[in-house]
């Protein structure tokens, strides 16, 4: 019985390969203001939600520190961060998004806040495919001078794409399972995932590297 | 042993998407999506600290880890212990000071039962 399962999982990698990303991101350039706030630390608070989904901000919020962090910039405990607002009275987040970013960051000890607002987070099924879109705005914020130090949008978009192994009745067979797969159980997280990567990648759209930058890259 | 055809690629695939981090992260983001999704504390808190022991074995203990850590103690009354993982935090990460320290005062003011959870924490 191993030809079968074969064959199922050669279906399974020419899909895999055919699967697309689409992305599409919008920037502002000049970084003089981001260079002159000498930003060490930031501050990710929970984002403001315009999907319908309820579930965007914090399945969101787990896929922000990482690329962040990475990019060399200390980040405060998104978690602990989260709940502390919450324990503050401070749970609504286009509140807290609309509030003085000098006071916030003063609560926090923070130089820079990061404010993501989440603008679509959806699967789209047209016909047999199935479109998974998270589409994200970000702006990170000088807490000294409450000004706007960097700012980027990003689309990204999952696709489950036409499958091409030479016998049309199979690709059908194929791309209707996927596209069912991806329906029943839509990985919002990995789209999200690359919509951050791309949105802080520099040079790119994103910010350069914070004080653990370059020098502790293994 | 039966090794799957599969399995170089999948470890060449993930040793790209990970070999080029700064930090440990083992898995933090799915650590914390998973605790959205389940609500389970306990299996957060025992993730964490796998993150934290294999951070702190090859000095690349991600930011904020301690201090997650040390909240879910916070949270779960273990002040003494959330104290002490607050105060590795700020010794790590000199950024975090300033939070930490409220942090340990508020910890350190439940502890010896003069403070109410939830009020002045910032």
């Amino acid at each position: 019985m191993k030809a079968p399962g074969k064959s199922l999982l050669s279906i399974f990698a020419v899909l895999l390969v055919s699967f697309a990303f689409g992305c599409e991101s919008q920037q502002t350039k000049d970084l003089t203001r981001f260079h002159s706030a000498n930003i060490r630390s930031v501050l990710i608070i929970p984002p403001v939600n315009n999907s319908v989904e309820v579930t965007a901000p914090e399945c969101f919020l787990s896929t922000i520190p990482v690329p962040v962090a990475e990019q060399g910039y200390y980040v405060f405990p998104v978690h602990m961060v989260k709940r502390l607002l919450e324990d503050n009275g401070m749970s609504d987040t286009a509140m807290v998004h609309n509030s003085d970013p000098h006071k916030l960051g003063e609560l926090f000890g923070a130089d820079a806040i990061l404010y993501v607002t989440i603008e679509r987070w959806e699967a789209r099924y047209i016909g047999i495919q199935t479109s998974i879109v998270v589409y994200l705005r970000y702006e990170l914020k000088e807490c000294k001078t409450g000004q706007s130090v960097w700012k980027t949008r990003q689309k990204a978009v999952y696709s489950s794409g036409n499958a091409n192994s030479g016998n049309p009745a199979a690709d059908i067979v194929a791309q209707t399972i996927m596209a069912s797969l991806m329906r029943a159980n839509p990985n919002y997280v990995q789209v999200a995932k690359q919509a951050n990567g791309l949105a802080f990648k520099y040079p790119g759209p994103g910010i350069p590297a914070g004080p653990y930058g370059e020098k502790t890259k293994q | 042993m039966y090794i799957p055809e599969y399995f170089l690629p999948a470890v060449l695939l993930l040793s790209a998407v990970f070999g080029c981090s700064r930090y440990q992260w083992c898995g933090y983001d799915e650590k914390l999506y998973g605790y959205y999704k389940h609500c389970d504390i306990e299996k957060f808190r025992s993730s964490l600290e796998s993150t934290i022991h294999a951070g702190e074995k090859d000095n690349r203990i991600p930011p904020g880890i301690y201090a997650e850590y040390g909240y879910i103690l916070y949270e779960s009354g273990r002040y003494d212990e959330a104290i002490e993982f607050f105060k590795k935090e700020q010794e790590r990460w000199p950024e975090s000071s300033v939070l930490m320290q409220k942090m340990i005062r508020n910890a350190q003011m439940l502890s010896s039962g003069r403070g109410a959870k939830g009020k002045d924490l910032l």
